[in-house]
C-alpha cells in the first residue's frame, strides 16, 4: 500500500484567507462538541439520576420531580438509607427479608466459579484444536462453532428441561455448570493461541516437556491478553444473566442479584430508592471492571464482530 | 510407527499405536468443553423437540404420545400470533434504527481526541451495565406520574405520556430504551470496519473531488458492507429473544402489545405451568432463527472481500 505522505504532498491544498480558515474549523469544532455534548447528556443522565437517586430518601426523590431543577438530581439531605435497607442492615431493610449482600455474594462466587472453570475448560479446548493432532479435527470445531447458532434465549426452556431432568434445579450447580465452557472464548483463544509461534511449543517438547508443560510455561504465559479479555467478558455475561436463575433457581437464598433486582419491581409497593440502590450496587463491579479495562472490552467485542 | 514394533510381536499389528495413545491424550483436553455443549446446548434441542411431540409436564414427566397436536394448537392461537407479529415489529424497528444510528455516532465519533474517547466510553458503558438495572431504571424515568422524562416533557410544556401503559406506545418505549443501551456494542465493532478501510481510497475520492456525502456512499458503505451484514445478522438474531426489558417493564401488556414470543414462552413454561406447549414454541422459535441465520450466512459468504 502507499504510504499517505507521499500521496498527500502532491494534492493541491486550496488556499483559503486564515480568517475563513479560521471561521470554518471554529464551526466545525463547535458543531463537533455540541453534538457530543448532547450524546453524553443522553448517556449519562440515567446513570446519574440512579446513583443520587440511590443517595437520597424515598420522600425526597419525588418531592423534587417536579418542577425540573438541578434538585430533581442532586439530594437535600445526603443518605445511605436505601443501601441499609437493600443489604438488610436496617429494621425496615429485615422486616422486608431483604438480603441483597447474600445475593451479591451468590452472584460474585458464581461468576468466579464459571470464569474460573471457563478459563481452564476453554483454554484446554483451544489449545486442541490449535495445536494437537486428531482425526476429524475439522468436524469437532464444527460441531463447537455450530453452537454459536443455538439462539440464546429462545432455549432457556428446554434448558430448564434438562437441569431438571439431571436434578440439579434450584443449586449453585444450575448456575455455573451450563456455562462452564463457552463456544465463543475457545474461537477467540485458538486464535490467540494461533499467533505464538509453534516453534516454541517444540523446543518445549524437545526438552521434555509434557502438554501441560507446553501450556504452563508456553501457551498461557503467551496468551494472557487473550485470556484476560475472554475472561472479562465472560464475567460480564454471567454476573449481568437474568433469564436463566431466574427459572433456574426458585430458593430465596440462591438468588442473584439481577433477579433480586427484578422482583423489587414485581410487588404492589415499589420502592424506588431500593431499586437505586440495588441497582447501584449490581452495576458497581461491571462498570469499575470496564473503566479500568476498557481495551481489552474493545478488543474483546470487536473480536467477536469481526471473525467474519 | 507400528512397523518398527512389528517384530517384537508375531501377530497382527498392534491396535494400541502411539498414534492411537497421542490422540487419546489429545481427546482428553478437549473432553470437557465436548460434555457441556453436547449436554446443555445440543441436549436442549432434543428435550424441546420430545416434550412437544409427548404429553409433558414439570412433576409428572413424559406422558403418551401426542404428535403434532401442540403445533396445531399454536396455528390456532391468536395470542401466538400476536406474539410473532410484535416480535417482528419489535426486530424490524429497533435494529434499522440501531444500525443507522451506530454508524453516525462510529462517523463522528472515530477520530482522535481526548472529548470523542470519553463520549465514546458513555455509550459503551449501558452495553456492560446488565439489561435488569437499565430496564428498571429506564421503567422508573418512563413512570406516568414520578418519571424524569414526564418531568422533562412538562417542563417544556407539554401534556404527560403514559409510556409504559399505552397500547401504543409501549412497544416504541421498549424499543428506544433497547438502542439506546445497545447502540455501543454496534458502534464499537463499525468503527473497528471504519478503521480498516485503506485511506487511498478517500485520498483518490478527495483529488476527484467527491464530496463527503459521495464518499460515505461510494467507498465507506460498499466497503463496510461485510461487517454491516454481520451486525444486522447478530443484532436480529440476538433482538428476536428479546426477553428482559419486557419481563420488568411491562410483563408482555398492556392488551398484549408488548408480549413478544420469548416472554409468551416463559408464561406457559413457568406461569401456565403448560411445559409441552412452551416447548413446541421453543422448538419453532429455535427453527425460525436456525433459517434466518442460515439465509443471512449465505448472503454474508457471497459477498466480495476487498
Amino acid at each position: 500500500m502507499l504510504k499517505r505522505a507521499v500521496l498527500v504532498q502532491h494534492v493541491p491544498v486550496p488556499r483559503a484567507s486564515s480568517f475563513t480558515h479560521w471561521l470554518q474549523s471554529a464551526m466545525q469544532q463547535t458543531w463537533f462538541y455540541t453534538l457530543g455534548a448532547v450524546v453524553l447528556v443522553i448517556y449519562v443522565t440515567p446513570f446519574l439520576w440512579m446513583i443520587l437517586g440511590s443517595l437520597r430518601r424515598e420522600v425526597e426523590i419525588f418531592q423534587y420531580t417536579y418542577p425540573l431543577t438541578w434538585r430533581t438530581f442532586v439530594p437535600v439531605e445526603w443518605s445511605l438509607k436505601n443501601f441499609l435497607d437493600v443489604l438488610g442492615m436496617s429494621p425496615e431493610g429485615n422486616s422486608f427479608g431483604l438480603n441483597f449482600g447474600r445475593a451479591l455474594a451468590n452472584t460474585a462466587l458464581v461468576s468466579a466459579a464459571v470464569v474460573a472453570s471457563s478459563l481452564v475448560v476453554n483454554t484446554m479446548g483451544a489449545y486442541f484444536f490449535a495445536r494437537l493432532d486428531f482425526p476429524r479435527k475439522g468436524f469437532l470445531l464444527l460441531f463447537v462453532i455450530a453452537t454459536m447458532l443455538i439462539p440464546f434465549e429462545a432455549v432457556m426452556v428446554p434448558l430448564y428441561i434438562v437441569v431438571r431432568s439431571l436434578h440439579l434445579q434450584d443449586s449453585y450447580w444450575a448456575l455455573i455448570l451450563p456455562w462452564y465452557a463457552s463456544p465463543f472464548v475457545i474461537f477467540a483463544l485458538v486464535q490467540f493461541i494461533g499467533e505464538i509461534p509453534k516453534e516454541l511449543d517444540e523446543a518445549a517438547i524437545i526438552d521434555g516437556a509434557s502438554h501441560v508443560g507446553v501450556l504452563r510455561h508456553v501457551i498461557i504465559p503467551n496468551a494472557v491478553p487473550g485470556l484476560v479479555t475472554t475472561a472479562l467478558l465472560e464475567f460480564q455475561f454471567i454476573w449481568n444473566l437474568f433469564y436463566w436463575p431466574l427459572i433456574a433457581v426458585g430458593s430465596k437464598d440462591l438468588q442473584t442479584i439481577q433477579v433480586a433486582i427484578a422482583q423489587q419491581t414485581t410487588q404492589t409497593q415499589v420502592y424506588w430508592g431500593r431499586i437505586f440502590a440495588g441497582s447501584v450496587l449490581a452495576s458497581v463491579p461491571v462498570i469499575l471492571l470496564f473503566l479500568l479495562m476498557q481495551r481489552y472490552y474493545v478488543k474483546g467485542v470487536v473480536m467477536s464482530g469481526l471473525k467474519g | 510407527m507400528s512397523a518398527v514394533a512389528a517384530p517384537a510381536i508375531p501377530q497382527a499389528r498392534r491396535w494400541w499405536t502411539t498414534r492411537r495413545r497421542s490422540y487419546a491424550i489429545a481427546f482428553l483436553f478437549i473432553i470437557p468443553a465436548l460434555v457441556n455443549f453436547a449436554v446443555f446446548r445440543y441436549l436442549p434441542i432434543l428435550a424441546a423437540i420430545r416434550s412437544s411431540l409427548w404429553q409433558y409436564s414439570l412433576l409428572g414427566g413424559y406422558g403418551q404420545f401426542i404428535g403434532l397436536q401442540a403445533y396445531a394448537r399454536m396455528l390456532q392461537d391468536p395470542i401466538f400470533w400476536k406474539s410473532l407479529q410484535v416480535t417482528t415489529v419489535y426486530v424490524a424497528t429497533k435494529v434499522p434504527a440501531q444500525i443507522a444510528l451506530s454508524m453516525g455516532l462510529a462517523l463522528f465519533l472515530a477520530r482522535e481526541n481526548r472529548f470523542a474517547a470519553f463520549v465514546r466510553s458513555a455509550i459503551f458503558a449501558p452495553v456492560v451495565s446488565s439489561i435488569v438495572v437499565v430496564s428498571v431504571i429506564w421503567a422508573l424515568m418512563y413512570h406516568v406520574q414520578l418519571g424524569l422524562i414526564n418531568s422533562i416533557i412538562t417542563s417544556v410544556g407539554l401534556p404527560r405520556i403514559a409510556f409504559l401503559s399505552n397500547a401504543d406506545l409501549a412497544l416504541t418505549a421498549i424499543v428506544i430504551m433497547m438502542v439506546w443501551k445497545e447502540i455501543g456494542f454496534s458502534m464499537i465493532i463499525l468503527m473497528a470496519g471504519l478503521k480498516g478501510i485503506p485511506d487511498m481510497f478517500y485520498e483518490a475520492a478527495r483529488i476527484d473531488g467527491a464530496t463527503r456525502w459521495q464518499q460515505f456512499w461510494s467507498i465507506t458503505l460498499p466497503l463496510l458492507r461485510r461487517v454491516l451484514m454481520f451486525v444486522v445478522v447478530t443484532q436480529t438474531i440476538f433482538s428476536f429473544q428479546v426477553f428482559v426489558p419486557v419481563y420488568t417493564m411491562t410483563k408482555g401488556g398492556p392488551l398484549d402489545a408488548t408480549k413478544v414470543i420469548v416472554y409468551y414462552i416463559y408464561q406457559h413454561g413457568f406461569l401456565f405451568q403448560d411445559m409441552g406447549y412452551a416447548a413446541a414454541m421453543s422448538t419453532l422459535t429455535l427453527m425460525i432463527l436456525l433459517v434466518v441465520s442460515a439465509v443471512q450466512m449465505r448472503l454474508l459468504r457471497s459477498e466480495v472481500d476487498y
